[in-house]
């Protein structure tokens, strides 16, 4: 089945590109959405199995596959609108819907592949994909933001490979070259610890400008900045999350081994310098965009903090990121609107949003609410685990550190969020066509679904999640 | 016969840091790209032969030629010669030489600590490192956009010699993955390349400044 969607992928981003009708373009793009739908439903029976050589239905390569349906799913339907307002020129929409198609695809096997060199392979397709999707404006900006982005993504990836060659060099010592993840992690207490730390540093280095942390956060800010706001969506939430699993399948695969503690240290020394940067930014920064990029680094910050803690943070990590792509998408959807009221991106000619566009104001709050950690957004929750696990390690002064960046960056927020909310401003025009309530309840769902986890955290959320953490050490 | 290529692969490292003619940059290319094919044949011609073929054709026809003048018909020679470089001439030089020294030193001491088997592994790891930090070095050292494209040729040389040292594993995955890695950032950059030639007036990387917070 996963060969035959992966065959399908390439042959619909392929029919996708030829076709210069917008509507047949939009529909091939849902079609794909209703694929990846029919493999869920196939998949999900199959969870924690073996599929093939390269390929395993792995429940957290499931749970951010279900958040990869939905973004997918709610990005479509808003790029229609986008098209639509914007007259986009048929050929960019079907380079666009193609390289969502081939963008998606890539995700999807840095999900559930088994093997750590196709993994590689599918980050550097999301590279590729990625790199369309934010030169769809065609404008100087977008050329600036997709020539770093990938020139800084080459890198990236070329340094991850030489972590994938250095595992190469450990698993030649110990007299077999294999791959596979079951291999490696079988086979990683006899693998030369030095070695080992070397790969695990070049991944998380190279895979960082994935996940948006230091050291190559910037290029990701300028892509979300450059990009049209669903495709920001789609960066801050599911690459993000790909981004993450491709750390995770290594650091699962050595925790095993003695290195298990260097790893949590290094996992902590980026969390807490990335979150550092982003308290930095967050202050300084005027565009709405680029606000909530840095408030993705954020996130992508905590996660790693709370996943270096172990037990308990391995669980506030996922959930975390589970409800940051939902809430994150909801918020970049948002600005598209919000960009289509004010004609403008930066936060001093945005004013009384709530008043002028009640909907987007109110997704706008409960988006900021949401992302602040303020109840009853289920961030809350996470954060608190995070928290929990800091303390539980007796790591008091991280957590002393963590929570005063934090209160900093929701200071550098709420300032901008509250004024772009509230408001009055002399804002030059104001269109109001450009306000679509149809839009906004969509961007409310997410947020909702993120109230809901909140309260009442669902079992089959909460099962899932510790189902897939169980083979980290306690 | 693999020391003296090794040897001429870490002179053309040096070279690089001195060049200041662009087209230099893909003549050095097109070098570097007959030297790894030598190499190449050397170390894993005891692999079956498509393998080998598969291999030499990679670093021959695509490293050596294509990319070489796929690079030069992008900038259409109109980039002659590249400006505003900080560090200038023999210092460049020097810091690259350090830079080989350094790399020398470190993989000697590894040597021990990994218990690496086979002594020309060392070697490979001193030219495979140093490339990797020249490429990084010539990045941060110029502003244009076509000697970025050449520092990600000469890391992705290093990654290449890098593999080498893990002799006939698994060639077919690595070169693939190389092959797949240049393939597609060369073409695709190049393609943007000429997209910001458009745009700018000249290929200065001091240009790409409009995103700011």
């Amino acid at each position: 089945m996963i060969y035959l969607f992966f065959i399908l992928t390439a042959a619909a981003a392929i029919l996708t590109y030829f076709i210069r009708v917008r509507a047949f373009s939009h529909a091939m793009v849902f079609l794909y959405i209703g694929l990846m739908i029919v493999m869920a439903v196939n998949l999900w029976p199959q969870a924690g199995q073996i599929l093939n050589e390269y390929f395993y239905s792995d429940r957290l390569g499931l749970i951010f596959y279900f958040i990869l349906i939905i973004v997918s799913l709610f990005s479509a339907i808003h790029y229609v609108k986008f098209v639509e307002d914007r007259n986009v020129k048929v050929s960019d929409v079907a380079l666009h819907n193609a390289g969502t198609i081939f963008f998606t695809g890539a995700i999807v096997g840095v999900l559930f592949t088994s093997h750590f060199g196709i993994l590689w392979a599918f980050m550097e397709a999301t590279t590729l994909g990625a790199s369309v999707l934010i030169y769809h404006n065609r404008n100087q900006d977008a050329l600036e933001a997709t020539w770093k982005y990938l020139y800084v993504c080459s890198i990236g990836i070329a340094i991850a490979f030489a972590g994938v060659l250095f595992l190469g060099f450990a698993a030649q010592q110990a007299g077999h070259v294999n791959f596979s993840f079951t291999a490696i992690k079988a086979e990683a207490s006899h693998l030369n610890t030095v070695w080992l730390k070397a790969c695990f540093l070049l991944i998380v280095t190279g895979f960082s400008v994935k996940m948006g942390l230091v050291p190559l956060f910037n290029v990701d800010i300028d892509a979300k900045d450059a990009s049209p706001s669903q495709v920001g969506a789609s960066l801050s939430s599911v690459l993000m999350n790909a981004g993450f699993i491709a750390i995770y399948r290594f650091y699962e695969a050595f925790s095993g081994t003695s290195i298990l503690p260097w790893m949590n240290k290094l996992l902590m020394i980026v969390g807490l310098l990335s979150l550092f940067f982003a308290a930095v930014y967050v202050l300084r920064v005027k565009n709405v965009k680029r606000m909530f990029a840095y408030s993705s680094m954020e996130h992508a910050s905590l996660v790693m903090i709370a996943f270096s803690c172990g037990g308990l943070g391995y669980f506030a990590a996922i959930l975390h990121l589970v409800m940051h792509s939902l809430v994150k998408s909801s918020l970049f959807f948002q600005v598209s609107q919000m960009h289509r009221i004010f004609s403008s991106k930066l936060d001093e000619n945005i004013g009384s949003y709530l008043r002028v566009n009640p909907l987007g104001g109110l997704v706008m709050l409960l988006g900021f609410l949401s992302i602040i950690a303020m109840p009853p957004s289920g961030m809350l929750i996470s954060e608190l685990y995070m928290f929990q696990a800091l303390i539980s390690k007796n790591y008091w002064w991280v957590a002393l550190i963590v929570l005063l960046l934090v209160l900093i960056i929701i200071y550098g927020l709420a300032v901008k969020m509250l004024g772009i909310i509230f408001l009055k401003k002399n804002t030059a025009s104001i269109n109001m066509q450009g306000a679509t309530p149809y839009e906004s309840i969509m961007q409310l769902v997410l947020i909702v679904i993120v109230f809901y986890i909140g309260l009442f955290r669902p079992d089959f959320i909460v099962d899932t999640i510790l189902i897939a953490i169980q083979t980290l050490p306690a | 016969m693999i020391n003296f290529l090794i040897v001429l692969f870490i002179i053309s490292l040096i070279y690089l840091a001195k060049v200041e003619m662009v087209k230099s940059y893909f003549t050095l290319m097109a070098l570097q790209g007959v030297l790894l094919f030598g190499l190449a044949y050397f170390e894993l011609k005891e692999i079956d032969l498509i393998h080998l073929i598969f291999i030499l054709l990679e670093t021959l026809v695509f490293k050596a030629i294509f990319v070489p003048l796929f690079l030069q018909r992008v900038t259409k020679n109109r980039i002659h010669r590249h400006h505003n470089v900080p560090i200038k001439g023999y210092y460049s030089v020097l810091i690259t030489s350090a830079i080989v020294i350094g790399c020398f030193m470190i993989s000697y001491e590894i040597h021990d600590e990994l218990n690496v088997d086979a002594d020309h592994q060392v070697k490979y790891f001193t030219a495979a490192i140093s490339s990797i930090l020249v490429g990084l070095f010539i990045a941060i050292n110029n502003r244009d956009l076509v000697t970025h494209l050449i520092s990600y040729l000469v890391i992705e040389n290093g990654i290449f010699l890098l593999s080498l040292a893990l002799g006939a594993e698994m060639p077919m995955f690595v070169n693939s993955a190389i092959l797949l890695d240049i393939f597609t950032s060369v073409l695709i950059m190049g393609i943007f390349f000429n997209k910001m030639k458009d745009y700018f007036q000249n290929a200065d990387s001091g240009q790409l400044s409009q995103l700011k917070d």
